[in-house]
Parts: structure tokens; sequence; C-alpha cells
């Protein structure tokens, strides 16, 4: 690309390092493009970063173009933005790392190197990008992985240590579930825990719930009955994204086992294996329901959504199934029932099959991303001395993901920090012995 | 365990039953397997309304039995045992009831189970039916708007009508839902009415900013809407996968300087337009995905947030699910391929021009609350100038889509129809 000088504008620079005149980077300008390139090394083989000059224009970093206070873009340039504006030439600053560009709208932008590095368009990047700052990649596992991914963590740690509610919301964004041990037993310890990410997520049913065996209960999950595998609330177009649950009491009868499968694992096998029921699960619309009544108010929630449903890149966004909360409406055409039906029990009986089970201890508050994995409990029973109590509330990832870039990013220039330090020790050092070298 | 109401023999010859009519006031009614699988269920009236025949996949049937085996009837959901459910049971018995106008099913798995004729009409599987449901009780269907039409679709209502009287809490969700606009005059100018508003309807959504925001010029704030400058049009929040749903904005303090107007334009309506007249603009609007982010710190606490989506969203049927667009909390990250972005700048400014032009202005007045779609329409201000005397104050909140029809479909039930 750097070879066809005859229709490209090229900048070198260079700069003195050790006595001697080297490259450190090149811009370039494909002008029918209007792509500026950038290469850092003296190799002209070496990596090549490409911006469109459409969006360096949009990205300019200036007083005029960006507010500092806000880091965003001042919004006065969209009233007439011109998207044929050009790069009229291009230049760098050495020592500042700068890349300058004239812009044929009479502007003059500056951008740091480190600040395109960033942002370079190769694939690569991009791909760094979304699996490192904006959602890390999730794995799915099959019931016989569980002990493998089961990740533990320590209350105290928890509350009191940054890098572990990294490494717990990671954790949690990767495989789904995580489990910690040894919180206090106090009604607030999942508040606590929402407030350390961020907030908690309110439903019709308030902020925190209590499950607890109520006869006659308004939900079917205030039940002491066995309560088949699940997500909580698919009748939310916003369903809540993490369930946290606080075992206060665990019941000593034989039941009360947590029961839990990667929903996303299970999709995966029917992608594989049932490339039909695949698609029908995928296709047809559900209508997800809750009637009733909390706190002396009657709600209605409807949600219309497929059981696996897919985003634009065909990655899950999100598995909808519970047996309970799917209503007897079915708005979809009377010859798609069956194949349906057929393809949820299908889905019903995977998910059992990779389903694992354990028994929550007092003290354990149980994590899990509730739009990828089913949950569900076998049935129990409460005596006047023994009463199974869980304390449970919900985080959204939109809240979790943003603490995660938080610490992510603290983490990193803390190890930045660490290194400049080394490094001047390393320095001082080398002076001190050349020193007492001489000294010698 | 069961026992027919009607002395009627079974056997499996007995595919189609009719009932007698009991008195000249009752309607018959039959009932048939049909394919093995099906049930055909044939109501007979006087008239031919209400007559046509109503057809039931018998899975779904056996799964919706409302048995107390089958169905908790406190918590108006589904217990039966779908561990073990068999997707391909059938009916094998069939009996109507003219006297309860119910059938009564014996299925393969020998249950039995009985349907009113009631409770079928409202689940048939009828397209129109269907239809009527999803585009009236699910989610009204929404009309778009050019802006010349805003006075004829904002409809206005009076805060102590929301207040005090269900019909007009109605009215206000419904306008909100079909017309993404309503205004509710004669609020107090209290720093409480949000919330009450809020509070009708369900429960505020709290977003990194907190519940109530306050909408005040505040220099160096960190957010470019505390800003006395003018405020192009946007949606609010675009960086969150859960996009807080309607705005609220109650105005206590208007300027008195010439700016300080509200812009609003519906973005379905550009939509509209993009796609009839711009197909390739629209195409690349809803097809590329944007970096929505916001960088900073409320309370002391930082965030950052970031949400990767097209401006106009779709869902699986074509239907608009929302949009996207935020000068100021577009990320500079933008994930594409190189060659996407060029084209996708002009779709992207195409868009903001028809939007600009089709924008409405006004000015709120204190005591107005302006509530409007937030996954919908595009909003904005003019710049305006505060004095020391005269500083303008909007305090604002969120209410999600799914408290606030959850809200509707309980009025609409409880209420006679508007």
């Amino acid at each position: 690309m750097f070879q066809s000088l005859c229709r490209k504008t090229q900048v070198l620079c260079t700069r003195r390092v050790r006595e001697q005149w080297v490259r450190s980077f090149m811009v370039e300008l494909q002008p029918v493009e209007q792509i500026v390139l950038v290469r850092e090394k003296q190799d002209h083989n070496g990596p090549t970063m490409q911006f469109p000059g459409i969006w360096l224009r949009d990205n300019c970093l200036c007083d005029a173009c960006f507010h500092r206070n806000s880091l965003s873009r001042l919004p006065h340039g969209w009233n007439n933005f011109d998207t044929k504006v050009k790069v009229q030439d291009l230049s760098v600053n050495v020592e500042q790392e700068t890349l300058h560009i004239n812009w044929s709208d009479a502007h003059r932008s500056e951008y740091p190197l480190e600040w395109l590095r960033e942002r370079d368009f190769s694939s690569a990047n991009r791909q760094r990008y979304l699996s490192h700052s904006y959602r890390p990649e999730s794995q799915h596992w099959s019931g016989d992985q569980f002990q493998n991914i089961l990740q533990k963590f320590e209350y105290r740690d928890l509350v009191s240590r940054d890098d572990t509610l990294a490494e717990w919301l990671r954790t949690l964004a990767i495989y789904g579930v995580a489990l910690i041990k040894n919180s206090p037993l106090d009604i607030g310890v999942v508040k606590t825990l929402c407030n350390r990410v961020g907030f908690i997520r309110r439903t019709t049913y308030g902020e925190e719930f209590s499950v607890k065996s109520q006869p006659g209960a308004k939900n079917y999950s205030y039940l002491a009955e066995p309560l088949p595998l699940h997500t909580d609330m698919p009748y939310f177009e916003y369903k809540p994204s993490l369930t946290i649950l606080h075992t206060l009491e665990q019941s000593v009868s034989q039941g009360g086992w947590n029961l839990l499968a990667d929903a996303f694992y299970v999709a995966d096998l029917l992608r594989e294996k049932h490339p039909e029921e695949f698609e029908v699960l995928s296709r047809t619309r559900v209508d997800w329901a809750d009637i009733g009544m909390d706190n002396g108010v009657s709600f209605h929630n409807i949600w219309r959504a497929p059981v696996i449903n897919l985003d634009a890149d065909g990655n899950y966004a999100r598995i909808n199934h519970s047996v309970p909360q799917r209503d007897s409406h079915f708005s979809i055409p009377v010859q798609r029932v069956q194949p349906w039906y057929e393809a949820n029990a299908l889905f019903v009986r995977l998910a059992q099959e990779q389903a694992v089970s354990f028994k929550t201890t007092p003290g354990d508050v149980l994590t899990f991303n509730n739009l990828r994995m089913v949950h569900g409990r076998t049935g129990y029973d409460d005596t006047e001395l023994n009463v199974r109590h869980i304390v449970g509330g919900f985080v959204d990832w939109d809240i979790a993901y943003s603490r995660l870039r938080v610490l992510q990013k603290q983490q990193q220039q803390q190890q930045q920090q660490r290194l400049r330090q080394q490094q001047q020790l390393q320095g001082q050092k080398q002076v001190e012995s050349k020193l007492l070298s001489q000294v010698q | 365990m069961w026992t027919p109401r009607f002395c009627l023999k079974w056997g499996p010859q007995l595919k189609q039953l009719r009932a007698a009519v009991a008195s000249t006031q009752l309607r018959a009614i039959s009932a048939r397997i049909v394919n093995d699988s099906f049930i055909v269920v044939q109501p007979e009236s006087e008239g031919s309304a209400g007559s046509e025949s109503l057809t039931y996949p018998g899975v779904w049937l056996r799964d919706n039995c409302s048995c107390s085996e089958c169905f908790h009837a406190s918590s108006q959901s589904r217990r039966l045992d779908w561990d073990n459910f068999d997707a391909s049971v059938r009916p094998q018995h069939l009996h109507t009831d003219a006297d309860t106008q119910e059938i009564h099913v014996r299925w393969s798995d020998s249950h039995v189970s009985s349907y009113s004729l009631q409770w079928l009409r409202e689940r048939s599987f009828k397209d129109q039916r269907q239809r009527n449901y999803l585009d009236d009780f699910y989610r009204p269907r929404t009309h778009h708007w050019r802006g010349a039409d805003f006075e004829h679709v904002a409809q206005r209502f009076d805060y102590g009508d929301v207040m005090h009287d269900d019909r007009a809490l109605r009215d206000w969700l419904q306008a909100l839902a079909v017309y993404g606009v309503a205004l509710i005059g004669g609020a107090p100018i209290d720093k409480g009415v949000v919330r009450q508003l809020a509070e009708r309807v369900g429960f505020i959504r709290r977003t990194t900013y907190g519940e109530e925001f306050i909408v005040q010029a505040k220099p160096g704030a960190k957010n470019f809407a505390y800003l006395s400058d003018p405020l192009p049009l946007h949606t609010d929040l675009p960086y969150y996968e859960y996009k807080p749903s309607v705005n609220i904005l109650h105005c206590m303090v208007q300027t008195e300087s010439r700016g300080g107007s509200n812009l609003l334009v519906d973005a379905f309506h550009i939509a509209d337009r993009l796609r009839a007249e711009h197909p390739e603009d629209f195409e690349r609007l809803k097809e590329t995905p944007v970096d929505w982010n916001d960088i900073g710190s409320e309370d002391g606490r930082e965030f950052h947030n970031i949400w990767r989506s097209p401006v106009i969203c779709l869902d699986g049927d074509g239907r608009y699910t929302r949009i996207n667009h935020s000068v100021p909390q577009r990320d500079s990250h933008f994930n594409v391929p190189l060659d996407q972005v060029l084209p996708w700048y002009e779709s992207y400014a195409r868009f903001v021009r028809m939007a600009r032009a089709d924008a409405h202005s006004f000015k709120t007045q204190p005591g107005d609350v302006l509530t409007f779609n937030n996954i919908r329409l595009l909003h904005g201000r003019t710049g305006y100038d505060d004095t020391e005397e005269n500083s303008r104050y909007i305090v604002g909140a969120y209410l999600d889509w799914d408290i606030i029809y959850s809200r509707l479909r309980v009025l609409k039930k409880k209420l006679p129809p508007a």
C-alpha cells in the first residue's frame, strides 16, 4: 500500500533516538477512498492502522468539536454535517506523537497516536475491543463441566476488594454463574451486593424479594412445591439480567435443592443436532404473561418473544422459559402450534439432561445470568423450626458491564503505573551500579 | 374423578357430539376432532355473528387445562408437569354442554379437561381475533405523524384528572402508546409531580443518573444536557440495552429568554419515509451497529456504558422496536468494517437532515408535563439564557413500557371501553 506513491500523499516522520535518525511512524492518505493509513514501525511489513477520513473529522477532539468534561462530541457540528469533507494535508508531530489533519472545511484536527491505536478499524482490533472492553465472550457449558467452571468467591473479598469484584462480574459474563460463600445471615446482603455493582433492579414485585413458602401465594415460586427449570420474568421486554439469591435458611428436609442448566449450551445442542427444532424455537413468538397483584397494585405483564432469541449476528441474546408464566394466549397461526410444542418439549428434555443440582447452605449467595440460565428447585417441607428462606434481587447487565469496564480500566492503569515504577527503579539501579563500579 | 354433567354415553366412535338445546335461550354448541389432533368447536347462535367454527390444536388445549391439578388459580398460572409433558397427546373423546357452554375433553393420557366457550373465544386462533388482541390489548398499534400534524396528535390532559380519574389515566397512556407524545397541564409547581405521576402508573425507572433528574444549566456539567446550549435532536440513553422507555419532563420554571423551546419529531415517521424514499439509507441504518456510550461519574461513582445497536431497530416482523440517535453519546469507537463507514455516514446525515426538517417546536409553560416515548421520538431544545431571577428548571424521570403497558391492560379490563 505504501508503495504506490503516485496517487497518495505520504508523510514520513522521524525522531532522534540514540544519535541515530530512525523512522518512528508514517502516515499516508488514500485520496480516492479518503482513508488515512498509519504505520508505527520502520518495517514495511508492519501492521497498518486504517481510519476513514469522515470518521476522523466526526471525531475531532478540539474544544469546538468535543466537550471534554462530558467526554462527548459537541452536537452542533451535526446540524449541517458535510459528508463530502476531505483531508487536505497530513502531518505528524514526532515529539507529541500526534497526527495533524487540515480539512477541506478549513478545520484543523489533532489526534494522539495512542487514541488512534485504540480505535484502529482492523478486524483484529475491533474483535479485541468487543471481547475485552464491550462484553466478554461467553463460554457455554454442559452439566458435566459444571464443577470445573463453577467459581467461588468469598463475600468478604467481594465487598472489600475491587479485583475480586471484577473477577466475579467477569465470571458471570463468561460462564453465567458464580457462587459467593460465607456471607453474613443478614437480610441486607443482597442489597449490599447490588449496590457494590451499581443498584438493584426494581420489578413489579419490588426490589428485594423473599422466597419463602406461603400457602395460597399469588406467585408460583412462593410455594414449597418443586419448581421446574425456568428463567425469571420472561414477560418483561426488559427482563432482569442477573439473579442474586442469598440463602438465609435452608430446608433440613430432603428437598430444596437448586437446579441449574446453561440454556445457551442447550441451544447449541439443538442448533447442532436438531436444526429444525432450533429454527422453530428461535422464530416462534410465545406470549409470556404474569397477571396478579403485589402490594395492592394489579399488574398484567405480557411480552411476546421466542424461547431462543438471537441477535443480528446469530448470537444468543436471551432465553425465555417458564411453564407457569407462559400465557394461554398463543398468538401464532394454528398450524404452527403442534411443531412448536414438539420443539419446546425437546428443549425441556435436553435442559433437564444438562441440569446440575446442588444445595446451597446458609450464607451462600448464588448468582447467575437470568437471560441465559434456567434454574429451579426441588420441593421441600418446612417445619415450625425450619422455614427455608431465600432473599433475592436483580441487577441489570447494563449496570454490571459498566462496573466491569470501569474496574478493568482501573486495573489496566494500575498495571501501567506499576510497570513505570519498575522501569524507574531499574533505571535508578543501573545508574547506581554504574556509579558504584566507577567508584570501585 | 370426572363426571359429565349430561348423561351421555362415551364411545370411541363418538367423535361428534351435539348437545340438546335445553331452552330457547340457550345456544347449542358442538365440537369434533379433526385429523386426530385438532378440535373444531361449532357454536350456534340465532344470528350469524359468533357462529363461526373455531379450531384449536389439541396439544395446546391439553397444555392449558384449567383443572386445579394443571392450573394454579391464585397465581393464575400453569402448574402442569412439563418435565413429563407428552407433545403427542391426543384428544380421544369430546362432550359439549349447552347449559354451561363448555366442552369437555378426555385425552390419550386419560386426563379430562373442560373449557368454556367464552375462554375459547378469547383465545381463538383466527387471524383477525389475534390481530385485534395484539394491536389493542398487547400493545396498541402506533400511528406515525409528521411534524406539521403535531397539534392534532398531541393530546392534552389535566394533571388532576390523570391523578384521580382512571379513565384519564388510561387515555393518557393510550395516547402515549399510539402517538408517542402527550401533554399534561395544570400540574403544581412542585418537585414531587414527576414521582407522583410515575407512581400513578407504577414506579420510576432508575438509571446511572438516579431516579428523578433536574435539567438546569450548570456551567462545567458532566453531561451535555446540563448546559444551556442548544440541544439538538436525540434520544436519551441510547447506550443502554434496556433504554428508558418514556420521558416525563415537568416544567417548573421556563426561561423568559427567546430560547428554551422543545423540539420533537416522530422518528418512526422519518424511518417510514427513508424506507419508502431512500431504501438504501434505510437498509444501512437498520443493519449497521453503532457504538453508543456514556463515560463519566455521578455521585462519585464512575460508569462506562456502551451498547451496540443500529439507529433504526426492527423486530422479526419488520416493525420498529427502537430508534437510537445522539451525537454526543455516539462513541468514537466504531466497530464496523472500514468500507461501511462512509456509506453509513451519508445515510445517517440524511436521517439527521430529515429529522431536523420535520421537527416541531413549542414551549412548555410552568405546570406543563411533557411526556413522550424515548424509544421512538427524538427530542431537543433551543439554547436559552438564564438570568439571576429566571433560571429554567425542568424535573424529569423515566418509566418503562413494561410497566406502562401492564397498567394500561389492567385499566382496559377494569373500565368500560372508551
